[in-house]
């Protein structure tokens, strides 16, 4: 377990609601070694971001509380850091790029200045250090012309090479774990295969370790070596994304498989919903979450909740795996 | 039900050289030109920005074109009269990429359903509330949904909603731009499932717009590919995605299935002076001669249809054939 770049043990998150505390992510643990990519997929509201901004230790959502035995980064625990210990620790070991690059860019500076501002923050060593810092992890993106780039405003770059320059921004300090959420997704197919194609040379390169959430098995495919599939704030199966494909075990991995469009519908059988919809924290059926929705469940799965085995290489919580 | 007033020869659209400039894009559409028969679904793709919105709007008359037609039912609408184009604009209905921002958050969902029903005076108030719940079971809703307002539902749910707004009036032709593009895979496969099957049911013409060729794949009979404004290849869904003819088609089908590496190249759209192809200052098979002039549309006859393509690699066989 020393080997582990990130090492998350017992992470739940509660939240305050209208009516009493919502436990959101629900006691989850997982472990992404140097230079692994581990996908995290599940539908919208399953708590897939909330993981991830508690793994940062800076939920959005005012009165939500994290517990956890530990969050170790290159076996360092950081879930009990102070605020401003906690700020030299992200960007510098641990840092995250975001949907929406278009909001989580600062509009009123330019790339560059956006990106030496986090060297500067960790690194520092002058200002010709600084800038030239910036300069490469910005052509490391794939930009040949960083000084370009690096010159000019968001909103002058399209999406995709916005995306680029927050990986750019992300990785200046070389961080030792990337958490990206959903880093493709609002962007057209040339330009989604060109952020995930420069995330996997981050990993495969320089080590890097990977989170990556997305609602999008495809992606999550593309990209990693393993995945956790995520539902209503817990882990329903954890293995590697090949056996995931050949054989998903939990019901409800399945039915993301047959969501995918497939290009190649002459070989594919056309998509399959899953019926019915992610419950609302408040409604949480007792037992297995994914019950109501599952073609599989009996008595059993209503009334208790089947265990998650951490350690085994492919993991799944179902009474009725298939 | 209104469907019996179009001659067999006449597709239900046809737009003809359709061109738009922008104050600060020229040729945003730039001569444009594709047919759609009644009860099939085209499918439109092409990266961001590459006119494929902008050609809907011109088909709802929401833009008016420089130059060209928009044929419905063999008439153009902008030469309509007032009525027969209020008749046409109740046969043409749209749902957008974002339900949360194309639903009024002031507006009950029967308010919702209620309004095209008003603005067009069809039927009487039994009418009227029978519809309403009748086209609410078409897309899979209950009928307590009816006094919620928007954000009490989900995204998928919202886009349901926006499905049965543009349902309601009984169009002959449904265009969805980037209808399902924000949603969740799971959603997205119940909302492809809800569309083809009303395609079935009720015979409506698609005209779908899409920049995720796994998506097309689903649900199209034609694909047609934009890029820079211009349409490049169009040819039956079967044809394309088996023999796709046009470099840029090829490109982005590699892409879809995560193929390709791809290239920066491909996301820079910024250039001084378009090339006479405007597909040639990124195209992997360029000649001298696209540089020089632009390509004419050649039509590849097959067996299951035309198959027309915008390039010089088949100036060659053009000529051969005729």
């Amino acid at each position: 377990m020393s080997a582990a770049a990130l090492n998350v043990k017992d992470l739940s998150v509660w939240i305050e609601t209208e009516s009493g505390r919502r436990r959101i992510v629900d006691n989850i643990s997982f472990s992404i070694k140097s230079g692994e990519a581990l996908g995290l997929v599940g539908e919208s509201g399953c708590g897939k971001t909330m993981t991830a901004f508690a793994i940062l230790g800076t939920l959005p959502a005012t009165g939500a509380t994290i517990e956890c035995a530990a969050i170790e980064i290159n076996g360092r625990d950081i879930s009990r850091l102070s605020s401003s210990q906690r700020r030299s620790v992200l960007g510098r070991d641990i840092a995250m790029i975001f949907q929406q690059p278009g909001t989580a860019l600062d509009p009123v500076f330019n790339i560059g200045q956006q990106i030496t501002a986090v060297h500067r923050r960790h690194v520092g060593g002058g200002k010709d250090k600084t800038r030239q810092a910036m300069l490469d992890s910005l052509s490391q993106v794939g930009f040949n012309q960083p000084g370009k780039i690096a010159a000019a405003y968001p909103h002058e770059l399209s999406g995709g090479m916005r995306q680029l320059a927050m990986i750019a921004m992300a990785t200046v300090c070389n961080p030792a774990v990337l958490i990206a959420d959903e880093p493709s997704t609002a962007l057209d197919s040339a330009s989604r295969a060109l952020v995930l194609q420069q995330i996997k040379r981050l990993q495969e390169d320089h080590g890097t370790a990977i989170l990556m959430v997305s609602h999008d098995l495809s992606v999550i495919r593309q990209s990693c070596q393993n995945v956790m599939v995520m539902y209503c704030g817990r882990l329903l199966e954890k293995t590697d994304c090949e056996s995931l494909f050949s054989h998903a075990r939990h019901p409800y991995s399945a039915g993301l498989i047959s969501c995918i469009p497939q290009i190649d519908a002459a070989k594919q059988p056309r998509i399959k919903a899953i019926p019915g919809q992610v419950p609302i924290p408040s409604e949480l059926p007792s037992g297995c979450h994914f019950a109501p929705r599952c073609g599989h469940a009996i008595v059993q799965c209503e009334q208790s909740v089947p265990g998650f085995a951490t350690d085994s290489s492919h993991s799944v919580a179902c009474f009725r795996p298939l | 039900m209104n469907k019996h007033h179009q001659q067999a020869t006449t597709p239900l659209l046809e737009v003809h050289e359709l061109s738009l400039s922008y104050p600060h894009q020229e040729n945003a559409i730039d001569r444009v030109s594709f047919k759609l028969e009644a009860g099939k679904t085209l499918g439109l793709v092409g990266a961001s920005g590459a006119g494929k919105s902008s050609v809907a709007r011109a088909i709802l008359h929401l833009l008016k074109p420089d130059a060209g037609a928009v044929l419905f039912d063999g008439q153009n609408i902008f030469n309509m009269d007032h009525d027969t184009l209020r008749d046409a604009r109740r046969r043409i209905q749209i749902v957008f990429q974002e339900p949360s921002s194309s639903l009024s958050p002031r507006r009950t969902v029967k308010q919702t359903l209620l309004e095209p029903l008003r603005h067009f005076a069809i039927g009487d108030n039994d009418y009227r509330q029978s519809k309403i719940r009748q086209t609410l079971q078409t897309v899979g809703l209950d009928e307590e949904v009816l006094s919620r307002y928007p954000h009490q539902f989900s995204t998928g749910q919202q886009q349901r909603i926006a499905i049965a707004r543009a349902l309601i009036t009984n169009p002959d032709l449904l265009i969805a731009d980037e209808a399902v593009s924000a949603l969740d895979v799971s959603i997205q496969a119940q909302i492809l499932q809800l569309i083809q099957a009303l395609q079935q049911e009720h015979g409506i013409a698609f005209l779908f717009i899409s920049h995720d060729l796994a998506v097309i794949r689903q649900i199209a009979d034609d694909v047609a590919v934009m890029y820079r404004g211009q349409l490049l290849e169009h040819s039956p869904a079967g044809t394309f995605f088996s023999q796709p003819a046009h470099p840029y088609s090829k490109a982005l089908l590699s892409f879809a299935s995560f193929n390709a590496p791809a290239q920066l190249k491909a996301l820079q759209a910024t250039v001084e002076q378009l090339p006479a192809c405007i597909y040639a200052d990124r195209c992997t098979e360029k000649m001298p001669v696209c540089e020089r002039l632009e390509p004419g549309i050649h039509n590849i006859r097959h067996k299951n249809g035309l198959h027309c393509v915008k390039c010089h690699l088949y100036d060659e066989k053009n000529t051969n054939d005729s």
